[in-house]
């Protein structure tokens, strides 16, 4: 889409909001459609020179400003917005059927019969291709089916303080923290709750099966910018600092790929005898030790060396408790 | 006169007008400041207005040729076609629509543009304030952005992608040229599926070892590259399943985990039958298991703080790997 159409596609679906209700509020339309007011104003003087014939003053559209509100007059014909297009109606079903898959809607509830209606804004052709397009991109979510589901989505819906007991991956911890939710997040294979933790007096992510127990306080969430943190800066653990582990593991055979499809911070080259090397950082060698456990005699741990000792003892001990 | 006026004044006209209106009536109007006097003034004049008539369907806008009463070609907008119907949703839909169009919101895919738009108009005649639906939302790595943007829109137009990609067990990267067929995510990862020109079979990408820009055919923008091949399935094409096929038999096994992480005790690959709880904090958990391997792997997993207790097979699956890695570190 050219940068004109995109700033046309804006005003044209700003302008019935002003139009059809009383005027709009010039604070709300600058945030709901991602612009400073300078830019709106801008918008709106191009609007001024535009009409119909005769291209009289009676004919173009006008807007005046009254405090935070902005009113139009002589714009009926953008009184509605424009049916939904193509990418918008892909980008229904394709999220609607990621999360359909996840477990957070039902197929055959409100959600399905909503995309009807949404399918009957689309002519039958149209609808064919959209939903053949759907189909063939396939988003999977893994289920979201966790234990504490219901409380943390009484939490979101109340705007209630909840207490969770988590454990923090990178200190391999137990803490219990008042937390304030504002939403569930999906990132690389993951569910969290993103929250305001009182602890951290910061907005933090909590991976969902860490999460030991979650408790509603029944305190308000007292915290105002719901919405001005930037989510995908906070999703920072695949960034390890400088202070993490370089490891060097060798496989034998192709469990190597399979960490390296995990694990996003991860390179690794396959050697001439077939052997895969992979390379990565992590902070948290307790659990990198539990977790290379699974590949017994198929991986070989070259680096660091506190690894290999961290392996070695957790190995041993559990064999002597398999004893 | 500004290209963006120029269009605004274009829809206006078309929309308010109840009678179509000829091309000759346009270049005395909205294209009035055009020159259009001589013959080649007026090509140019013509040729301006089918980009424009293109770039307004790429929008969504259709302007439709009707006759006029002199049996003229003219155009509009019909106003039916244009406008968004009334939903009349639920407030059950309401709020699985505004979930469902918040998911992408600012995720940097190329989705979520799209997405807000969508929402906007969907809430556009519901006065009621939806700030109390929960967020549900989706975040993307950002290194797959515009590649992503890229794949869909030849996925959507069907155009032929080039980029270099570099195989996993390749030392070096290959240009090549792919037919989008599908694009998937898995465990958080995107994947493109496509016929490969340089390999000549259809083949699963996985978008982090695409090294290059990806480059959409620019060649004949209007007309599809190709056709898709009959029946294709995406689900097909992606080389694992989730959950795993089931085996011949389930068998029944009991797995005991430490106080300090029982509570994770339902995140495994496996039914979960009956528990009992000891006085410690501690819990015995018995499971149906389908999938003895991912099982066993699983519950290693928790280190010191789950130990399979039954049955014998699987434990047995256990120590070896454990005497397998003891091994490998005494050999270096």
């Amino acid at each position: 889409m050219t940068k004109v159409s995109q700033r046309l596609n804006r005003i044209l679906l700003m302008v019935p909001f002003i139009v059809a209700a009383d005027g709009a509020s010039v604070g709300e339309l600058c945030k709901e459609f991602g612009v400073s007011r300078e830019e709106l104003v801008c918008d709106l003087e191009t609007l001024r020179m535009c009409g119909v014939p005769e291209y009289t003053p009676a004919d173009l559209m006008d807007y005046w400003i009254e405090g935070d509100r902005v009113y139009m007059m002589l714009a009926d014909y953008f009184e509605r917005p424009l049916n939904l297009t193509r990418e918008e109606a892909v980008s229904l079903y394709v999220a609607g059927g990621a999360l359909v898959k996840a477990g957070v809607f039902e197929k055959d509830g409100p959600l399905g019969t909503a995309l009807d209606k949404v399918g009957r804004l689309l002519s039958d052709r149209e609808k064919a291709d959209i939903e053949e397009l759907a189909e063939r991109i396939d988003v999977e979510m893994s289920a979201y089916t966790g234990s504490w589901r219901d409380i943390i989505e009484e939490g979101l819906q109340k705007q209630q303080v909840l207490l969770i007991e988590y454990l923090s991956f990178s200190r391999d911890e137990m803490t219990e923290r008042e937390v304030e939710p504002l939403s569930l997040v999906w990132s690389r294979g993951h569910w969290y709750l993103l929250g305001w933790c009182h602890l951290a007096s910061d907005t933090r992510l909590f991976r969902l099966d860490r999460i030991k127990s979650v408790e509603l306080t029944g305190e308000p969430a007292s915290w105002e910018a719901r919405e001005s943190f930037n989510v995908p800066a906070l999703v920072g653990e695949y960034k390890p600092g400088r202070k993490a582990h370089q490891v060097r593991l060798r496989f034998a055979g192709r469990e190597g790929r399979r960490i390296v499809e995990e694990w996003p911070a991860a390179t690794c080259a396959v050697e001439e005898d077939g052997t895969v090397l992979v390379e990565l950082r992590t902070l948290n060698l307790e659990w990198l030790s539990n977790y290379l456990l699974r590949f017994g005699d198929r991986v070989e741990i070259q680096a660091p060396k506190e690894l290999r000792k961290s392996v070695r003892t957790k190995a041993t001990e559990l064999l002597k408790e398999y004893r | 006169m500004d290209k963006i006026e120029r269009l605004i004044n274009l829809m206006a006209y078309l929309l308010d007008t109840s009678r179509p209106v000829t091309f000759e009536k346009l270049s005395d109007t909205v294209y009035k400041s055009q020159p259009h006097r001589t013959k080649a003034e007026k090509n140019a004049l013509h040729k301006m207005f089918e980009r424009d008539k293109e770039e307004l369907r790429d929008m969504g806008v259709n302007i439709e040729v009707r006759k006029t009463r002199d049996g003229e070609e003219g155009y509009v907008i019909p106003r039916g076609r244009y406008y968004l119907p009334h939903l009349d949703l639920t407030p059950e839909e309401k709020v699985a629509l505004t979930i469902v169009s918040r998911l992408f919101l600012g995720s940097g895919t190329p989705f979520s543009g799209p997405a807000h738009s969508a929402f906007l108009k969907l809430v556009f005649d519901e006065d009621a304030s939806l700030s109390d639906v929960p967020h549900v939302r989706w975040v993307e790595s950002p290194g797959d952005r515009e590649a992503l943007a890229s794949i869909l829109d030849g996925l959507m137009r069907r155009k032929y992608l080039r980029f270099s990609y570099r195989a996993l067990d390749a030392a070096e990267p290959i240009e090549r040229t792919v037919e989008p067929y599908g694009l998937f995510n898995r465990w958080g990862c995107w994947y493109l599926v496509g016929l490969c020109h340089t390999r000549k079979e259809t083949r699963c990408f996985k978008l982090d070892r695409i090294v290059s820009d990806v480059e959409v055919n620019e060649k004949k923008p209007k007309t599809a590259d190709f056709e898709l091949p009959q029946g294709f399935e995406i689900r097909d094409q992606i080389p694992w399943e989730w959950p795993p096929a089931r085996g011949v038999e389930d068998i029944e096994s009991v797995v005991h985990f430490t106080p300090r992480l029982a509570f994770a005790r339902e995140s495994g690959p496996a039914r979960h039958l009956s528990e009992t709880r000891y006085e410690d904090g501690s819990l015995e958990v018995t499971y149906e298991v389908s999938d003895p391997e991912h099982f066993v792997e699983w519950v290693l997993g928790f280190g010191a703080d789950a130990r399979i207790t039954a049955p014998v097979e699987l434990k047995e699956m256990v120590t070896e790997r454990l005497r397998g890695i003891v091994r490998g570190l005494r050999t270096r």
